[in-house]
This record gives C-alpha cells, structure tokens and sequence, in this order.
C-alpha cells in the first residue's frame, strides 16, 4: 500500500531522515514512534507531500506519489492533527464538508456522508452539526477532525499525534474507539506519536525511529519480547510488558521439557523416573509428542500393583493449555479448576510444555524483582 | 446657538450639496483604497521580500503633512477632485495593507497546514481560510481609513475639489464661526455614520464565530443579519445614485465651456463669481466655477495645466513671485513686463489691470497706534523691536514681504510669527501680536477698525488685479475680453473694501454680493 524506498531528507544541513524503506500494508495501523526530533512526523507528511523534496522514492499502491497531482493526492488521504487543526471560523458541518464541497460532490450524497462520519465518531449530528469548534471540548474536537479525515471516504488516513493534548481518560476513550472503529473499516493508517502505551495498544505495527533511522518495525508484542537493541528495550521500558500482560502467554512461560514417558512404560518405572528427577507427575505421549495423558505421584501412591502399565493408570480427561493463551487467562483456569499444573499444547494436541504453580509464581515475580525479561 | 440653526437652515441647500460631495469623494477613495490595499496586502505577506519596502513606502506617504502632499500632485495631476482623492487613496493605505498582512500572518499555523494537508489549493486556503480568518483585522483597518478619510477629505477644498473643507476653509477665511462649525459638524456626523456603516459591514463579513458579542442565540443573529443586509443594500443604493444622478449632470457638458478659478480668499472668490456670472448671462458660454482653489502657487500650476481657463491675480505677484523680478515700484513697467513675459513663457493673455491695487500694507490696533503715534512705517521702524509680528506665511517668506520691508525701513522685529488667513486678525485682537500685514482692500480691516500705516517710502510693488487667461481660451472666445474688462473699471479700491466688507462681516454669500454689484452696475 504505502512503500518507502531509501528515502533520505535534509534540512539544511542536517540530515532528518537516513535510508529509510518500510512498507505499510493495507489495512494497517501502524504506529511511527520516537523522541522529539526523530523524524516521524517528517515521515507522516512526505506522504502527502506537505514535505516535498527528498531523495528516494515513495510509492502509494506502486505509484511514484512525486508523479501524482499533489492536490489530488492530499484529497485522498486523510489528515488529522494534533490541536487546531479544525478551522476556528467554520462549523462542525462546514468543517467536515470542506472537500466534498470543493471537489463538489452531489449534495445529498454530502449530507448522507457527513451524518454518517458524525455517527462513526461518535457525535450527534443534529447537536454538533451547527457548531463551531470552539464551542467543543477538546475531545469532541478531535472527533470532529477525525470525522473530517473520514469525510471523502480516503483509503488512507494519517493522524499526526492527535490524542496527545487530551485529557488522560478522554485519550483512553478515543483510543478505544479508534480501535473498534478500525476493526469495521480497515483503513491503511499511519498514526505518530511519542506515547510507547498508546502505540501498543492501538497498532498492528510499531515503527520505531531514532535519529532518522528504523531502530525495529514489528508488530507490538515481538517489540516486546524481542527488542533488536539496547535503544529498544530502554525505549519500550523494562517491565513495559507487564502493562501489556495480554502478550505474556503459555509458550513465553511454560517448563520446555516435561518430563515424558511412552504409554507402555510399566507403573514401576515410572515412579523410579519421578524420584530420579523429583518431579510429581509425568506426562505421557506417543512417539510423535502427542500428549496422550498425565500421570501424578499421588496416584502412583495407592497402587500395590507395579507391574501395570501406565496407559492403564493414567488420566485422559484433564485439562489442557493452547501455548497462544495470555497469562491471565491461565490464571483464570488453574483458579477455577483449582489445579496445580497443566500441560501446554499446540492446535494439533502435540506437547509444547507444563505450566506448573512454581513456573508462574517465577514468571509473576518478574515484574517486582529485576531478572530475567519474559520470553 | 440659536444663530447657528438659522445659518444651518438658511444655507442648508449648499450644506446638503456639499456633504453628497464629501460623501462622494470619501467612498470612492475608500473603496479604490480598499481595491488597492488588501491585494497589496496579501502580496506582502505572501513575498516577504516586498513586506518592507511597500510598508515604508506608505508609512513615510503618511507622515507628509496632507498639504504638502496636495501641493506635490498639482503638477502631476492638477487640481479638483483627482488629487484630493489621490491624496486619501494615499493615506487610506497604511491602515488597511497593515492590518491586511497582519491578519493573515497572526493565522495559526497549524491551521494553515491542516487546510494544506486535506489537499486545499493556494488559492483555496486565501479565500477559504485566511481572509476569513483575518476579516476582523482587515475591517478594522477600513474602519480606520474610512473615518480618518472622512475627515482627511476636508483638505480638499483647498484645491478646489470641494466637499465639507469648503465651509471650514473659507469660515476660518471669513472668521465665519458658524460656518466652520456648519462644516466641522457635518463632517463629524459624516464620520460617525460611515463608521456606523462599516460596522455593519463588519459584522456581516466576519465569521460569524469570529465576532466578539457572541453570546446572543444564533437565530436572533440572522433576523439581525437580515436587517442590516437591508441598511447595507439601502446604503448602497443611496451611493450608487448619487455617482449616477452627478454622473449625468458632469457628463452632460456643453459645447463652450470655460473654468474660472481663483485664490482661496473673499475679493477672489466675489470677483470669480462676477467674472462667472457676467460671462454666463451675457454670452451662450456657461462657465464651471472652480473657486478657492488655494494659494497663487495652486492657481497658477493650474492655469497651466489647462484645469482652469481664467483667474485674477495681481501685477506685483506675477512680477516678483512668478517671474522671480526684484520688486520695483513703477506701476506701468510692472504689468508692461508681466504681459510681454506670460505671452512669451506661459502662453498666457494678461487683460487689462482691473481699477484696484490690493498691495501689501502693515496694519495695527488703534491703541497701538496712538500709543506709539504709528502713521507710516517709517514710524513703525522705530518702535519696532518692540512689537511682535503676526502676519501670512507668504508675506513672511516674500522678498516683497517682510524680508525686503525690513531692510528698506532698516528695522526689526521683536518676533515674528507666521498665521495664515483671518486668525492673524484674532492673534492682533488678543493682543497676541502688534503688528500683521493685511492687503489693502481687505474687509476686515473695516470690521476690526484697524489703522493702516502708510507705506511712505514706497517699499510694496503695485498689486493691481489682472485678470489671466490660456491665450487658447481668448482666441476662441474673443467675446468674453470686454467684459472681463468692463467688471475691471469698476472695480476700485473703496469699491472693493466694501464688498470684501459685505462678505468677511455681513456674511453676505460672495456670489450673492457679486450678482447685486453686476446689477447695480448695470453690467447684467
């Protein structure tokens, strides 16, 4: 959709941009984020071209933009900012209708459309309509902007920064929002801003910049877990994921190699294995890992006959951990079933590992004392 | 008071006519200063390069006295009407470029790169948001302009161009109280009402979020919008017929038409009238009266430039101002030479000299004479580092003046100080000066009953009345000689104190006066 190819910019003599190339797919939120000074904001507005020279190329759908009607262009493309972006002497309707209106769309196509975005933002037409933009809060402002972004119906929308001079719970709200409006329209949109929170949360992908450079472009969770470098992980914060809590899952803590054994290893062995290791249950697979059932000391215990095979013993209805699931919901299953450990399993049944009560009492600890990070 | 109505309503006619003229001058110098200043406005605030230049080039325009300025264009553009709305145009700009470009660049700028980003042209973003968004600056500048020129319109009387400055100039001329008032007071309603005007104005093209009393509710807004739409039509209407219904009667010009013009004072003025009114009713000629034009500088320049036909001026000043002579006595070699060389540099006929010699002469109270027993100026040479001077700016500078004066008497002054027109009178009765120079036949040497001292050494050159004419004009209209000549005869020196008298102290009107002098005279 939006493809930066070696782009460099300088202003003055100093250089803003160094070789950057990403790709933004459709359908995307990506979120561009560093210190002031970094240069996302240059990135945002050189795809509309409110910031025109520079050496590289950029590519809308496979087309030079440099080559396109720079008018035309801009109207395509959504624009929300920061602040004051509304215009003071207009009202609501005439805010939102400005390009329509020029670009002289049928009338009550205009209208149709403009109740349509009011709704999608969630503002009462028949209020606001007639309002000016000073008559608003700022949230309500915001919504308006985002509204006329929305007016022309653009594939892409670029937002540079435009919750960060609200009110931390009106910020959270239109964040949500923008968030579930997303998943109904799928828009390809390109957000700035300086808030590391607000780019995990809203993003399919981070693009993290530093000095004009792409430090890492991945999606929230691998910035997480994986930060490329010691300017990531300081950047993101060490502990950040604990905000974030729904990124920990099963395979980030779970023991990798439980003890196993095949179904016909006979009930003596099997305790002789537990003791050797000191573990209090075995999990039992076929020889291609599928876990077929679990064994624990407990039930070994009463057994007079040692000889039995294990097949015999073992439970088979017990409950199981898809190695995707977020921490809290793992939580959530050992309180309700008041159970000790559960194996972890991929979508096929194969065997991935064991979470214990031990293994997520080390991975909760994290967060207080300063090992290792999750993952 | 009750004086002063009775003048408003005896002259109302001449006041009506010449606030629509007032009103007519000042609203199309606004509007072409308006035309003029928010374009070059938003050029300066586009090319910043030019923002210094056009800004000091209108700032220093505005510090030049509006006289000055006046007497500058007069070679460039003669004088009437032109140069008198040039000269507000002029002063009419500062505000409004000023407030223009300020507006604009006071604009956020995130605004302007919000309006860019959505993919408005340049174009777009002037009309859309940035006059918009500067129309509360922009008006206020043409508020400014529009009141200052309302008032700055007053100077144009003193070029003829007419309007309210006509009864103030020649009130402050005459010491016509009720006059000045008559015009100062028209000219201050004036005032008030265009501001009134503009106001409306304003309040329609602001942004309606823009305006400052933004409390009331939005529909009452518009039920007021809607009338003062309508004062703004009405008004518009009103002016729009005015330029026609003068338009008509200006473009409606005979065949044979001759301008009379003369100085900025009574004897001028009666004596223009009588040229008129003679030429009028006794030819098929019809004459345009450009009367009070202003000094002999004025007159002259445009005599010259073909914007008037005919004035009176005086032997003595054509001799020592215009031709630069040193100032001599002899009364026949002084018009001898005047004609020969206006025939010969200017292409100008100079008729016959008229029977009157308005010279200089030096006038004092009569206390100060009989305390100082003043008789001639040989007697006031004596007595005269003791008195103070009060006497015309011309008189002052004048090598026939008071320089010369000085040295062939061989006396100074205690203090000498430079008033124009009848205040130097006021200044004498204030006891503020001693002594102030007057021209022989002045009518106000009657009312204030001042003494006139006797110029016994023979020091003023002959200021014999002579009436100049474009030799184009005598040559078409040979028929109109005579009759310039035959109102000369009569008019001598005691004729003409008392018909000065009968304007500067009965406030007689100077053509009224002239046409009963015809009368008598059986001219007419």
């Amino acid at each position: 959709m939006i493809e930066f190819k070696n782009v460099s910019k300088f202003f003055n003599d100093k250089q803003i941009l160094r070789d950057i190339s990403f790709m933004i797919n459709q359908g995307e939120l990506v979120a561009i984020i560093g210190a002031s000074g970094c240069g996302k904001t240059t990135i945002l507005k050189m795809i509309n071209r409110l910031i025109d020279s520079f050496s590289g190329k950029i590519f809308i759908n496979g087309e030079d933009i440099v080559k396109q009607d720079i008018i035309k262009l801009r109207r395509n493309i959504g624009y929300v900012i920061q602040q004051t972006g509304l215009f003071p002497h207009m009202t609501v309707k005439e805010n939102i209708e400005i390009i329509p209106k020029i670009e002289k769309m049928h009338e009550e196509k205009i209208i149709k459309r403009t109740y349509e975005v009011m709704e999608m933002v969630g503002l009462n037409s028949d209020e606001y309509l007639n309002r000016y933009p000073s008559e608003l809060s700022g949230g309500q402002q915001q919504r308006v902007g985002i509204a006329r972004a929305f007016a022309t119906n653009p594939k892409i929308i670029l937002m540079d920064e435009p919750f960060s001079a609200l009110d931390p719970i009106t910020r959270l709200q239109l964040q949500d929002e923008l968030i579930n409006l997303q998943a109904k329209i799928k828009k390809t949109i390109v957000f700035v801003t300086h808030d590391m929170n607000e780019a995990i949360k809203i993003a399919d992908k981070i693009c993290i910049l530093n000095q004009g450079e792409i430090i890492q472009y991945d999606t929230p969770e691998n910035i997480l877990k994986n930060p490329v470098n010691d300017f990531v992980s300081t950047f993101v914060g060490k502990n950040r994921i604990w905000s974030s809590p729904e990124f920990i899952r099963a395979k980030d803590i779970m023991i990798d190699q439980p003890l196993t054994c095949s179904k016909n290893l006979s009930l003596l062995e099997c305790v002789e294995k537990m003791k050797f290791t000191n573990a209090d249950s075995l999990l039992i697979v076929d020889p291609c890992d599928y876990l077929l059932g679990i064994v624990t000391a407990k039930q070994t215990q009463n057994r007079s006959d040692r000889h039995v095979l294990v097949e015999s013993i073992m439970k088979n209805d017990f409950i199981k951990i898809s190695s995707d699931e977020p921490i809290i919901n793992i939580l959530e299953i050992f309180k309700q079933h008041k159970i000790v450990q559960a194996p972890v399993v991929d979508e096929k049944g194969l065997l991935k590992g064991l979470i214990t009560q031990s293994s997520l009492l080390i991975a909760l600890s994290q967060q207080f004392l300063d090992t290792e990070e999750v993952g | 008071m009750n004086e002063w109505f009775s003048y408003l309503f005896e002259f109302k006619n001449q006041i009506f006519s010449l606030s629509v003229e007032h009103i007519e001058l000042t609203s199309l110098a606004v509007v072409i200063a308006i035309l003029l200043g928010i374009p070059l406005g938003i050029l300066i605030s586009y090319v910043k390069r030019l923002n210094k230049p056009v800004l000091g080039v209108v700032g220093v325009i505005q510090a030049i006295p509006s006289m000055a300025l006046l007497g500058f264009s007069i070679p460039l553009l003669g004088i009437g009407t032109m140069p008198a709305v040039v000269m507000v145009i002029l002063y009419s700009l500062l505000p409004i470029i000023k407030n223009t470009t300020t507006g604009i660049n006071n604009i956020n700028l995130q605004t302007l790169e919000a309006a860019k980003g959505i993919g408005l042209t340049r174009l777009q973003i002037l009309f859309k948001i940035q006059l918009p968004l500067a129309m509360p600056m922009i008006m206020s500048g043409i508020r400014i302009a529009a009141v200052t020129a309302v008032g700055l319109m007053t100077m144009a009387a003193f070029i003829g161009g007419g309007g309210l400055g006509y009864l103030v100039f020649s009130g402050i001329r005459t010491v016509n109280t009720d006059q000045i008032l008559a015009g100062a007071f028209s000219a201050c309603i004036l005032a008030v009402v265009v501001d009134g005007v503009f106001g409306i104005i304003e309040s329609l093209v602001t942004p309606t979020n823009l305006q400052k009393n933004n409390t009331k509710k939005k529909l009452m807004k518009m039920e007021r919008n809607t009338l003062k739409k309508g004062v703004l039509v009405s008004v518009a209407c009103v002016l729009v017929g005015l330029f026609f219904a003068t338009g008509i009667s200006q473009g409606y010009t005979e065949n044979k038409v001759i301008v009379i013009g003369s100085k900025d004072f009574t004897e001028q003025e009666i004596i223009g009238y009588m040229l008129a009114e003679a030429i009028e009713r006794k030819t098929d000629i019809s004459v345009e009266r450009k009367l009070a034009l202003g000094g002999t500088q004025i007159c002259f320049e445009a005599l010259k430039a073909d914007d008037i036909d005919i004035y009176v001026d005086y032997s003595g000043t054509c001799y020592g101002d215009t031709l630069k002579y040193s100032p001599i006595t002899n009364v026949k070699t002084v018009y001898n030479t005047v004609k020969k060389d206006f025939k010969a540099k200017f292409n100008i006929d100079v008729l016959k000299q008229m029977s009157f010699n308005n010279t200089y002469t030096l006038a004092v109270k009569k206390e100060t004479a009989d305390k100082y027993h003043l008789k001639t100026i040989s007697d006031l040479a004596k007595v005269g580092n003791q008195l103070t001077a009060a006497t015309s700016l011309e008189f002052l500078n004048r090598e026939d003046g008071i320089i010369g004066l000085k040295k062939k008497y061989n006396f100074h002054f205690k203090d000498q100080i430079g008033i124009d027109g009848s205040p130097k009178y006021l200044a004498l009765m204030n006891n503020e000066s001693d002594v102030t120079d007057a021209f022989s036949t002045d009518g106000l040497l009657k009312k204030y009953d001042l003494t006139i001292l006797q110029d016994d050494q023979h020091f003023f050159p002959p200021y014999y009345a002579i009436p100049l004419v474009r030799a184009g004009v005598t040559a078409k209209y040979p028929e109109i000689v005579p009759i310039i000549e035959e109102v000369g005869e009569l008019l001598n020196d005691n004729v003409m104190i008392a018909l000065n008298y009968q304007v500067d102290e009965l406030k007689k009107d100077p053509r009224e006066v002239a046409i009963e002098f015809l009368r008598e005279n059986k001219v007419i």
